[in-house]
């Protein structure tokens, strides 16, 4: 029972790290990041060299995200932001085209072999909590996600960078006029998303295996998360990754093959009848 | 007078388009190779697929992301269908049968989703669309997941007792699936230029003023999202028919994508520019995956060049032709 808990979390924390990304993106800059799963998985392949190169994990964790955000920078720089004036369908197939391209690499640079990233020796074993082992890398996931997303909340409300950020969510035109640059919060927003996602494929490494898709098939429960949450809401992304890890788990335990059909149709009736999301806080424009 | 000139341009266009169409009905004869005959049928059953979604995006503009799922209900439908009722089946009792059945299926998801708008509209194509596809997949009793239904009886093509030929011949598949495909182009064309398709342009350029002007916006969404599907259904019949065999990866979210992609890659809004992108798109595939195994690669920059220098879609480049051409000779 316990077990079955911990694992309600573990998804979720996973689900959180990786949309709270694409919701920052959205919330912010309104672009919707198809390549968002693929950056995901490009954190986990860049901390997959980095390991089995002899890098410590720890390090790798700070270093390989550094990376696919700075990765995540220059592609808004270079392909987003020309068509950032133009239609959302265009944005769409153009971060579509990207996934793609960043999957396809995935295969020319790593090969499409399934592989893992090695656990760091300290965090191998379990721990009994109340009766149960539980895995002690588990436990260490949810405790850096937990401290990721303070984090992340301490940035967006205590800092003036956080207070630029959730005024550019609101109204650009004004926070434009009081001489904010606009194009460098949107390449910085962009880039801290990626390295979100960039932390979620590092840390999902010794968990769920590194692999040229493994980001496209993420991304679909992710946007499950930000529908549900309502589309740029924080407080919403991490209510709805509980309820959809819980749902994900749960289902897979007692439903098997059509779990994910009760995750479809709560997405279907969350934007059928609250296309704001749980709290009323998303943003639809 | 502007009508005038529509019309006149319109006639301009027909001819064209039948001329093409009568290139494609004498291409078998310069064609001997069977495997490019069977590639050029592929092209002629997407590109439907993608004129579908056009209907969709670029005369109603509403985004669909898994219009490939519809596709797989009316494939999955005939497959099933051929594999444990009937394996004899008449064409004349499985092609109704697959459209049926998608017709269904997509008014079920259009009823709801039309209540809706925009990227609204969208998210929730995805999540009734995987719930299909989820249904599809996973129902491994029915339709063996994974794996998918092989090795099934390919169809006679016959007009009442008068047998035409059998889909395996790589010739009658050809023509019966040209012949479908253009009477399904004329008609959408037909529809498209009628006061219908106008209606349904106005809702792309703005719903509100649409419906300020008395349009029930909801019910032509519907409609719309009702012929895209039933045009994606038969593409889904005559892959079945073609192939003889169906899969999930058919309906699965990349396929969603890939018709996506023949769409935009296209150009949206014509109808004809589908049939352009859809066949970009698999001959790409086809002569990239032949040299090297990274055609991933290549097909995602091909797309994000696409989408960042030629937006309006490779269809735009006869009409920018004609154009020039045409104000050459008024300069003359």
């Amino acid at each position: 029972m316990i077990q079955i808990c911990l694992n309600c979390l573990l998804l979720s924390a996973l689900l959180l790290l990786i949309s709270i990304g694409l919701n920052i993106i959205y919330g912010i800059s309104r672009v919707v990041n198809l390549a968002h799963g693929s950056l995901y998985a490009l954190g986990a392949y860049f901390g997959y060299s980095m390991v089995s190169y002899g890098v410590n994990f720890y390090a790798a964790l700070l270093l390989a995200p550094l990376l696919a955000g700075l990765c995540g920078v220059v592609l808004e720089r270079l392909i987003i932001e020309p068509i950032r004036h133009r239609d959302m369908t265009y944005t769409l197939i153009l971060t579509y085209g990207l996934s793609v391209f960043i999957d396809g690499m995935f295969k020319f640079i790593w090969s499409d072999k399934v592989q893992f990233i090695q656990m760091p020796s300290s965090l191998r074993g379990t721990l009994n909590l109340f009766g149960v082992h539980y895995p002690n890398y588990r436990l260490f996931v949810l405790a850096a996600t937990v401290c990721v997303i303070l984090g992340l909340l301490a940035l967006l409300e205590k800092t003036k960078l956080g207070m630029i950020m959730r005024a550019a969510s609101t109204i650009p035109e004004m926070v434009s006029a009081l001489g904010v640059n606009m194009k460098l919060v949107h390449m910085g927003v962009f880039g801290l998303g990626c390295v979100l996602a960039g932390i979620g494929g590092v840390i999902a490494g010794p968990l769920l295996s590194v692999y040229p898709m493994m980001g496209s098939e993420m991304l679909l429960s992710c946007f499950v998360v930000l529908v549900i949450g309502g589309l740029g809401s924080l407080r919403g992304a991490i209510l709805a990754s509980l309820l959809v890890g819980t749902a994900q788990t749960l289902g897979f335990v007692f439903l098997t093959d059509f779990a994910m059909v009760i995750v479809y149709l709560m997405m279907a009736v969350i934007l059928l009848f609250m296309p704001k999301g749980l709290l009323a806080e998303g943003k639809f424009d | 007078m502007e009508k005038a000139i529509g019309n006149k341009k319109d006639r301009k266009g027909l001819v064209i388009q039948a001329l093409v169409l009568l290139a494609l009905v004498l291409l078998p004869f310069v064609l001997g190779n069977k495997f490019y005959l069977r590639l050029v049928t592929e092209i002629i059953i997407y590109g439907l697929l993608a004129m579908s979604l056009d209907v969709l995006l670029g005369f109603t503009g509403l985004l669909s992301f898994m219009h490939a799922a519809y596709m797989g209900i009316g494939a999955y439908t005939v497959a099933v269908f051929l594999s444990y009722v009937d394996p004899g089946a008449s064409i004349w009792v499985t092609f109704p049968l697959g459209i049926a059945v998608t017709v269904v299926l997509a008014f079920a998801a259009g009823w709801l989703q039309v209540r809706t708008g925009g990227f609204a509209f969208a998210l929730l194509t995805v999540a009734f669309g995987m719930m299909y596809y989820t249904l599809v997949w996973k129902a491994r009793s029915i339709t063996c997941g994974d794996d998918g239904l092989c090795g099934l009886p390919k169809p006679d093509i016959s007009l009442g007792p008068i047998v035409l030929g059998n889909m395996n011949d790589s010739l009658t598949a050809y023509f019966f699936t040209l012949a479908v495909v253009a009477v399904c182009f004329f008609v959408t064309r037909r529809i498209m230029h009628s006061p219908f398709g106008a209606v349904l342009e106005s809702i792309r350029e703005n719903t509100e003023r649409a419906s300020f002007i008395g349009i029930n916006v909801r019910n032509y969404k519907l409609m719309g999202w009702m012929l895209a599907c039933t045009l994606a259904g038969i593409s889904g019949v005559l892959f079945t028919y073609m192939k003889g065999s169906v899969s999930p990866t058919l309906m699965d979210a990349r396929a969603g994508g890939i018709v996506l992609m023949m769409t935009l890659l296209g150009g949206m809004g014509t109808l004809w520019g589908a049939f352009i992108g859809a066949a970009a798109y698999i001959f790409l595939q086809d002569f990239i995956s032949a040299m090297t195994e990274n055609w991933m690669v290549f097909l995602g920059l091909a797309v994000i060049l696409l989408t960042l220098f030629m937006p309006k879609g490779l269809a735009d480049l006869p009409i920018r032709l004609g154009q020039r051409l045409t104000r050459q000779r008024s300069n003359l």
